[in-house]
C-alpha cells in the first residue's frame, strides 16, 4: 500500500439518502461522518433496515446520495455520472455479497477473472491473475468447478478472490457471513484476517458480532446513522480462561 | 365449487404477479391465433375461387358473341343447338368509354334483364342489379376504377347511378376481360410505334346496364354486338360443342369461348395470388410458432418451482395440475377471441384485393369450422404448456422441484472462452445468448424466416416490376398483385418485430440478476444495454444470412416447384439487394431491441442484487 | 476448577501429575495456559483426603508430589459415574446487568444506552479474542471447539445487549 497510514482511502461528510416523499420519507442515511483509512478493516453493525447496506451501496456507487459528500482517495465521487461511477467499480472499489452472486453458468476461475477482463485487461493476464488468486486462497483445485459444486465457504473464497481481481483499493462486504454455517464462517474470517495482514481496506456490512469483532474499528449504526465507535486494536485481554470459568 | 374457485384464484394471482410475462404471452398467441385465422379465411378465399363464382352465378359453358362477323340470328340458332339445356341471352353489348373519378377507362356495355337470368346471373358482391339509369360494375374493375355503390359515373356522354358491383364467370375479372365487341380490343401496354385501328378498346372492363339503356347509348344499330350465354347437357364437351357450331358463317368463325378457357385465363394470376398468399400463412405460421416457443418455453421452466410450492404446501398433482391449465386457459381463451376478432377484420384487406382478382363471390365469412380450429389451437397451446410442468412436478419429488432454480442458465464452454478475447458488451452479449442457446437457435429462425419471406417477395416484386411492359400482365394486373405483396410484407415485418421485442423483453427479464451483477462488476449502463442488444443483433445477423442463403433461395425454388414455374423467368436479387437487406434487418432488430435493452440496462443495479 | 473434572480425567488410567496436566492443557488449547498448576494440585490432595483418590507412590524420588501416580477408589468412581450422569449447567447472569440498567436509568446515574455501547465494546474485544484463540486452532481440535462454544456464547450476549438497546431506545422515545 503505497498510502501514507492515516491517509483516508474513503471518507463520507454528511452522507444522506433518502427514499420516498413528505410523509413516507424514509432516511436510510442520516448523515453519515467517517472516515477509512489505508490498509483498516471497519465494521458496521447493526440491526436488519438501520440502512446499512444503503451505506455500503453508497460507498460503491451503486446507489447515489441524496446529500452530503463522499471521496475516494481524495476525488469526489458523489457527483459522477453512472458511467465513470462503473469505471470506478471495475479498478477502486469491489464488492463481496451476503448471497455470493456468483455467475451460475461459468466455472470459479471464470467468475473471478469476470472483472478483470470487463476491465480492459488481456485474457491471458486476466486468466493469470484468477489462477493466482483461487491459489491463494487455496482453491486451486476447484479452479474448474461450477459454483453448485462448491461448499457455501468455497463459494464465498471464490467472491473474495472475484472482489481482489483487480486490486481495488476498498473491498465493500455485505454480510458475507449471512449465508454460512459456524464452521465456513470461521473460514471466511480467516481469509478477511489474511487479507487484512495483506494491507487491503476492508468495509464490512453484518450483524454478525463475530466479524464486527475481527475488524480494527467497528460502528454502530442505528436508524441510518452512526451512533458508536469502538476501536478493537490493542492488546488482548489475556483473561480467556476467565470467559469458561477456568478462573476466577 | 370451493375447489373451482380455489384454482380459479390460484392461477389469477399467479398471472397478477407476472404481468409483463402473462401479456407477452398473450399477445404471442393472439399473434398466432389472428394469423391463423387469417391463414384459414384467406386460404378460403384463394382456393378454388372460379369454381365457387361459377356455381354462384350459374357460370355459362361456352359463351358466344356475334364479334362483327355472325349476326344475330346465329346467336339465335345456338339456343336450340344439340346439346344445350339452357341459356341467357343474347345480350346487346356496345364499347364505349367509361369516366369515373375523373379518369376515362374503355369499357364493354352488356344489356341485361332486370329479371333473373337462369345462365349467368352475376352476383352481387354490393348493392342490386341494373335497372333502368342504374349501372352494375364488374367488381375487379370498380375496384380498380375506385368507384362504389352510389357512385355516379359517365357513359357515353350520360351518368349513371352505380347500382351494384358483381362477379361473373362468364368472363375473366377485370383486367383479364375477354373481347365481346365488334371493335376489337388490346390488352396489356401498348407499344408507342404501334398505331391501333380507331375505335379499338384497350384494357376494356365490363359493365351491365338494362338493354334499353344499352340501345339508346348505341350510335348506331352497326355498331351493336349481342353475345349468348350457354348451359349444355355435358359441361366436359364443351371443346367440342364449340368445334361442331363455330363453323363456317360467311366465311368466318363465331368467336366462342369454352367455360375451360375462361377458367385458364381467369386464375391466371388468381393462381399467382393465392400462391402468394399461401405462402404468406406459412411464414406467418412459422413466426408465431417461434415465438410462442420462446415464452411457453421460459414459463414453463419457471413453472416447476411453482408445482414444487403448491404440492409442498399439500396441493396434490390433480390440484396443481388444473392451476396450471386454469392459467393458460385463461390467458389462451382471452388471445384467441381477440385473434379471431382481429384476424376477421383484417382479412379483407388481404382478400378484396383478391377478390375481384379470382372473381371470388365476396369475402369468405369466419366460419363457425375456422373458429373452433383457432380456439382449439389456443387451447391445444395452453395444454401442452402445461402437460410438460404438471408431468413433470408429479415426477419430481416436492424437494428437488422447490430447489430448482428459476431454470439453470446454460454453461456453453466454448463461447465463454470465446468471449473472453472481444471487447465488454460483445463479452457480455456472447455470454448473454450461451445461457439461453435454445432462445437463440428460435430467435435465429425467426428472422431466417422474416428474410427469407422479404427475399421471395423482393424477386416477385423484380419480376413484376419486368413484367409491368410485356404481355404477362397489365399494369392494373400489376397493381393487384402489388397490393398482395404489400399487405403481406406488412404483416410479415410486423409480426417479426413484435417477435423480435418479445425475445429482447425476455432476455432482458431473464438477466436482470446478471446484468445487474454485471454493473456491480464495473460495467457500464451503456455496455449493459449494447450487451442486450447485441445478443438479439448477433443471432439476427446469423438468422438474416441463413434467411437470404439457404433460407430465401430454397423457398423460392419450393415455389417454383409446387407451380411448376419456369424460374428463368424471374431475376434473384443481385448481391447488393441482399448486403442492403441484410443490413437492414440487422439495423432494424438494433433499434427495436434499442428500447427494451435501453431499459433493462438502466434498472437500479440494487434493485436486482 | 471442579474436583470432579480432575477426577474424572483421571479414570481413563492411573497417572501421574504432569500427564494428568498435560491431558487439561490438550483439552483447553489456549486457556489451558491461563490454568494453575498449583491448583491443581491442591485439587488433587483435597481428593485423596476424601478417600477418593488412592496414591501409588513411584520407587525413586518418593516425595516429589509430581512423581506421585493418582488412581481412583471405587467411591472416586462412583462420584465420577454420578458426575457424568449430572445435568447441572452454568447459570448466565443477567439478572445484575438488567438490574444495573434500571437503577442506572430511573435516578439518573447513567444513560442507559452508554451503559449498553460499554458493555458492547468490552464484550466485542472478548468476542475479538476469543475468535482470535479459535482462528489458530487447528480446526477440529478439542480446543476449537470449546472456543467455538465461547463464541457462540459471546455472540447470545450481544443479541440480548442489542435487544437491551432496542428496548431503551423505544422508552426513551416514548418518555
Amino acid at each position: 500500500m503505497s498510502e501514507a497510514p492515516d491517509t483516508p482511502v474513503l471518507r463520507a461528510r454528511g452522507l444522506r439518502k433518502e427514499y420516498g416523499k413528505g410523509e413516507g420519507l424514509i432516511r436510510a442515511v442520516d448523515g453519515v461522518d467517517l472516515d477509512v483509512v489505508a490498509g483498516e478493516t471497519v465494521a458496521i453493525m447493526g440491526p436488519s433496515g438501520c440502512g446499512k447496506s444503503t451505506l455500503l451501496h453508497l460507498f460503491g456507487g451503486l446507489d447515489r446520495p441524496s446529500g452530503g459528500e463522499l471521496l475516494l482517495n481524495d476525488r469526489r465521487i458523489d457527483n459522477l455520472s453512472e458511467k465513470a461511477l462503473a469505471r470506478m467499480r471495475r479498478t477502486d472499489v469491489s464488492y463481496v455479497f451476503q448471497s455470493f452472486h456468483l455467475m451460475d453458468e461459468l466455472t470459479a476461475v471464470e467468475n473471478v477473472e469476470l472483472p478483470a477482463l470487463l476491465a480492459g485487461r488481456s485474457p491471458r493476464a486476466a486468466r493469470r491473475r484468477a489462477e493466482q488468486l483461487l491459489d491463494q486462497l487455496g482453491l486451486a483445485g476447484r479452479a474448474r468447478f461450477l459454483p453448485s459444486a462448491l461448499s457455501g465457504g468455497q463459494r464465498q473464497r471464490v467472491a473474495v478472490a472475484r472482489a481482489l481481481s483487480n486490486e481495488p483499493l476498498v473491498v465493500l462486504a455485505d454480510e458475507p457471513t449471512g449465508n454460512l454455517d459456524s464452521a465456513a464462517t470461521l473460514d471466511v474470517l480467516r481469509l478477511f484476517e489474511e487479507l487484512h495482514e495483506y494491507g487491503q481496506t476492508l468495509v464490512i456490512v453484518t450483524h454478525d458480532a463475530r466479524i464486527a469483532a475481527t475488524a480494527d474499528r467497528m460502528f454502530s449504526m442505528r436508524d441510518g446513522a452512526l451512533v458508536d465507535e469502538t476501536r478493537l486494536t490493542g492488546g488482548t485481554t489475556g483473561k480467556l480462561g476467565a470467559l469458561v470459568g477456568l478462573e476466577d | 365449487m370451493g375447489r373451482i374457485l380455489l384454482v380459479l384464484r390460484l392461477a389469477l394471482r399467479d398471472l397478477r404477479r407476472r404481468r409483463t410475462e402473462a401479456a407477452l404471452l398473450l399477445i404471442a398467441i393472439l399473434a398466432a391465433t389472428m394469423t391463423l385465422t387469417l391463414g384459414l379465411v384467406v386460404r378460403d378465399a384463394a382456393s378454388d375461387p372460379y369454381e365457387s363464382t361459377r356455381a354462384a352465378t350459374k357460370g355459362p359453358d361456352v359463351v358466344a358473341g356475334t364479334g362483327g362477323f355472325a349476326d344475330l340470328a346465329d346467336l339465335e340458332k345456338l339456343a336450340t343447338a344439340s346439346g344445350v339445356t339452357e341459356h341467357s341471352g343474347p345480350y346487346p353489348v356496345i364499347a364505349g368509354k367509361i369516366e369515373a373519378s375523373g379518369r376515362m377507362s374503355d369499357v364493354q356495355v352488356e344489356g341485361r334483364d332486370t329479371a333473373i337470368a337462369s345462365v349467368d346471373q352475376p352476383e352481387l358482391t354490393q348493392g342490386s342489379w341494373v335497372s333502368d339509369g342504374g349501372v352494375v360494375i364488374e367488381a375487379a374493375f370498380a375496384s380498380s376504377l375506385d368507384v362504389s355503390v352510389t357512385d355516379s359515373v359517365m357513359l357515353g356522354g350520360r351518368s349513371f347511378k352505380v347500382v351494384g358491383l358483381a362477379v361473373t364467370a362468364a368472363m375473366p375479372p377485370y383486367p383479364g376481360t375477354s373481347c365481346i365487341v365488334s371493335v376489337g380490343c388490346v390488352h396489356g401496354a401498348i407499344p408507342t410505334d404501334l398505331n391501333l385501328p380507331p375505335g379499338f378498346l384497350h384494357n376494356p372492363g365490363l359493365v351491365w346496364l338494362t338493354q334499353a339503356d344499352v340501345r339508346s347509348l348505341a350510335p348506331a344499330q352497326g355498331s351493336m354486338s349481342y353475345v349468348i350465354n350457354l348451359k349444355l347437357a355435358d359441361p366436359d364437351e364443351a371443346e367440342a360443342f364449340v368445334d361442331a357450331n363455330s363453323g363456317d358463317h360467311g366465311g368466318t368463325m363465331m368467336p366462342m369461348q369454352t367455360w375451360q378457357s375462361i377458367l385458364a385465363d381467369a386464375t391466371e394470376l388468381a393462381r399467382d395470388s393465392q400462391i402468394l398468399l399461401l405462402i404468406g400463412a406459412w411464414l406467418l405460421g412459422l413466426l408465431a410458432v417461434a415465438s410462442l416457443s420462446v415464452l411457453v418455453g421460459g414459463r414453463m421452466a419457471d413453472q416447476t418451482r411453482r408445482v414444487g410450492l403448491l404440492k409442498a404446501v399439500g396441493g396434490t398433482p390433480g390440484l396443481v395440475a388444473a392451476v396450471l391449465l386454469a392459467e393458460y386457459l385463461l390467458v389462451a381463451v382471452v388471445a384467441a377471441a381477440a385473434g379471431l376478432a382481429i384476424g376477421a377484420l383484417t382479412a379483407p384487406l388481404l382478400t378484396e384485393s383478391s377478390a375481384g382478382l379470382v372473381g371470388s363471390a365476396g369475402t369468405p365469412s369466419l366460419t363457425w369450422s375456422k373458429v373452433a380450429l383457432v380456439t382449439a389451437v389456443a387451447l391445444g397451446v395452453a395444454v401442452v404448456a402445461t402437460a410438460v410442468p404438471a408431468v413433470r412436478g408429479a415426477r419430481f419429488s416436492t424437494i428437488s422441484a422447490l430447489a430448482d432454480a428459476a431454470r439453470p442458465p446454460r454453461r456453453t464452454g466454448w463461447l465463454v472462452a470465446l468471449s473472453t478475447r472481444l471487447p465488454v458488451p460483445l463479452l457480455l452479449a456472447l455470454r448473454v445468448a450461451a445461457r439461453r442457446p435454445r432462445r437463440v437457435v428460435l430467435g435465429v429462425v425467426s428472422i431466417a424466416v422474416t428474410v427469407g419471406g422479404i427475399y421471395v417477395l423482393l424477386v416477385l416484386n423484380t419480376f413484376l416490376s419486368e413484367q409491368s411492359g410485356l404481355r404477362a400482365y397489365s399494369e392494373a394486373q400489376v397493381t393487384v398483385l402489388r397490393h398482395v405483396l404489400l399487405v403481406w410484407t406488412v404483416i410479415l415485418l410486423s409480426l417479426a418485430a413484435v417477435n423480435a421485442i418479445v425475445v429482447t423483453w425476455a432476455t432482458v427479464l431473464d438477466n436482470r440478476h446478471a446484468s445487474a451483477l454485471a454493473r456491480a462488476l464495473g460495467a457500464t449502463p451503456l455496455e449493459v444495454s449494447a450487451a442486450m442488444a447485441a445478443a438479439q443483433v448477433l443471432p439476427a445477423l446469423l438468422g438474416a444470412v441463413l434467411g437470404v442463403f439457404p433460407g430465401g433461395y430454397l423457398l423460392f425454388a419450393a415455389i417454383i416447384t409446387i407451380t411448376d414455374g419456369d424460374s428463368n423467368k424471374a431475376t434473384l436479387p443481385g448481391p447488393w439487394q441482399l448486403i442492403t437487406l441484410i443490413l437492414a434487418t440487422v439495423l432494424a432488430v438494433a433499434t427495436l431491441t434499442a428500447v427494451p435493452a435501453h431499459l433493462g440496462g438502466r434498472r437500479p443495479v440494487t434493485e436486482a442484487l | 476448577m471442579q474436583q470432579e473434572v480432575i477426577l474424572a480425567m483421571l479414570a481413563k488410567e492411573a497417572s501421574h501429575g504432569y500427564e494428568l496436566r498435560a491431558r487439561l492443557r490438550d483439552a483447553l488449547g489456549p486457556l489451558g495456559e491461563a490454568m494453575n498448576a498449583g491448583q491443581v494440585y491442591v485439587t488433587l490432595t483435597r481428593l485423596e483426603k476424601a478417600g477418593l483418590l488412592a496414591v501409588e507412590r513411584s520407587a525413586d524420588d518418593a516425595d516429589r508430589s509430581d512423581r506421585k501416580v493418582y488412581t481412583l477408589t471405587p467411591n472416586g468412581q462412583q462420584r465420577v459415574t454420578e458426575w457424568i450422569a449430572e445435568v447441572s449447567w452454568p447459570k448466565p447472569d443477567l439478572a445484575e446487568f438488567h438490574l444495573k440498567l434500571i437503577a442506572a436509568a430511573s435516578a439518573g446515574l447513567a444513560d442507559p444506552l452508554t451503559i449498553v455501547d460499554t458493555q458492547r465494546r468490552e464484550l466485542l474485544r472478548r468476542l475479538r479474542d476469543a475468535q482470535r484463540a479459535a482462528m489458530a486452532e487447528p480446526s477440529r481440535s478439542n480446543a476449537a471447539l470449546l472456543l467455538e462454544g465461547i463464541v457462540l456464547r459471546l455472540q447470545a450476549d450481544l443479541r440480548w445487549l442489542e435487544a437491551c438497546e432496542k428496548n431503551w431506545t423505544h422508552r426513551r422515545r416514548i418518555s
